[in-house]
């Protein structure tokens, strides 16, 4: 059985059984990054090393704690106190990093509303 | 809902924009029927990490927790990919921790190489305890991350060569603990981790993780870098709010505030 180590202590929420002492699930991330990886040049299934899911687990706590935290910036601009779809988007759209996710905001506008409404939301 | 159930006029939409999400949509007409709890991450495990940063008054609407969880999927595809592609170019089968660290530093998340290195490394290290071989080098080549040394011209020398604290802040008062934690047999692959444009001050986020080596406050130390993240948010976010300057340089910025509280 997994114990807390000390380097559990990097997390708040502490240590459980589905995770370990990591914030998100090892098994997920590796799913995510199987899907991800190609095949390797022979046509084999691309292997994920035991440690990288371990990165990604804390990658993703400092990228989701990074993308709230510009979120939050955008609910505070319109003086609101909740934290909507529209403010991770327009987090994306001002944070150069985030280039990448423009499609998901988009994505998840198309998703929610019209047209008029994800005109509204991309401003 | 999430984009896994978009009928397929709306996945379509994007066909202008990048490739990763070409990417995803060749992934998902290959294979529609993948699960969302396979595709995503779990939204409680997302909703306890996005509460650590935003104040206590604050809510989060289910369209946002479902945006961020979508998020955090294609974050995790979009260096992957990247960590892929050099698997590729180097003929190698297995994507290493360090590929995923060069591929952040590559794709502008510079600023997570260096806690995600020392975390890399404590986990490591921890490992190697817990199966009660401590005395090899953390993460030895055992593990397969380690074994591949490939000198790619990203990768800044490696940290053995330089003495213990030299890019960090010189009356860090945690340096002596610094010094004995690794001034042993260095980590493997901690060189990974200084892009050397980084070194800007004192409020080094990364050696924040240090602390947990202290023993008992450690918690309170994550409590006052979480703590501080949700009290210095608002105050943030009226200095980004607006403007596109979000440079690795204002990250760096909003770490002060714990540091400022934690040292006391």
């Amino acid at each position: 059985m997994r114990q807390a180590r000390p380097y559990s202590g990097m997390f708040c929420g502490g240590v459980s059984a589905r995770t370990g002492p990591h914030a998100l699930p090892l098994a997920r991330i590796k799913k995510i990054m199987k899907r991800s990886a190609g095949e390797t040049a022979d046509g084999g299934a691309r292997m994920i090393s035991g440690e990288a899911p371990v990165v990604f687990s804390k990658a993703c706590e400092l990228f989701i704690a990074e993308l709230t935290r510009r979120a939050w910036a955008a609910t505070l601009d319109g003086k609101r106190r909740t934290v909507h779809k529209e403010d991770v988007a327009t987090a994306v759209h001002n944070t150069d990093l985030f280039d990448f996710l423009v499609d998901v905001v988009m994505a998840d506008h198309h998703a929610g509303g019209d047209d008029g409404e994800d005109a509204a939301a991309l401003e | 809902m999430a984009s896994g159930f978009l009928p397929p006029g709306g996945a379509t939409n994007g066909g202008s924009n990048g490739g990763a999400q070409a990417a995803q949509q060749q992934q998902q007409q290959a294979a529609p029927m993948i699960r969302e709890q396979d595709r995503l991450m779990p939204i409680a495990n997302v909703i306890r990490i996005m509460r650590r940063v935003l104040p206590p008054h604050a809510k989060i609407s289910d369209d946002a927790k479902e945006t961020i969880q979508e998020c955090v999927s294609e974050y995790i595809s979009f260096i992957t990919g990247e960590a892929n592609e050099r698997c590729q170019r180097e003929q190698r089968k297995t994507i290493t921790a360090e590929d995923v660290l060069w591929a952040m530093s590559r794709l502008g998340f510079d600023d997570y190489v260096e806690p995600l290195s020392v975390y890399l490394h404590r986990y490591r290290e921890f490992e190697g305890e817990a199966r009660g071989v401590v005395g090899l080098p953390p993460g030895g080549s055992a593990r397969g991350g380690a074994g591949d040394h490939h000198h790619h011209p990203m990768a800044p020398p490696p940290v053995k060569s330089r003495p213990p604290g030299a890019a960090m802040a010189p009356h860090h008062h945690d340096m002596q603990l610094h010094a004995s934690m690794y001034g042993g047999p260095p980590p493997p692959h901690h060189g990974f981790v200084m892009p050397h444009h980084h070194h800007q001050g004192g409020q080094y986020l990364p050696y924040h993780y240090e602390h947990p080596y202290g023993g008992e406050h450690h918690h309170a130390a994550m409590a006052a870098y979480y703590g501080g993240g949700a009290a210095y948010a608002p105050g943030s976010g009226e200095g980004s709010g607006g403007s596109a300057s979000h440079t690795a340089t204002t990250q760096g910025g909003s770490f002060e505030n714990p540091f400022a509280s934690y040292n006391k």
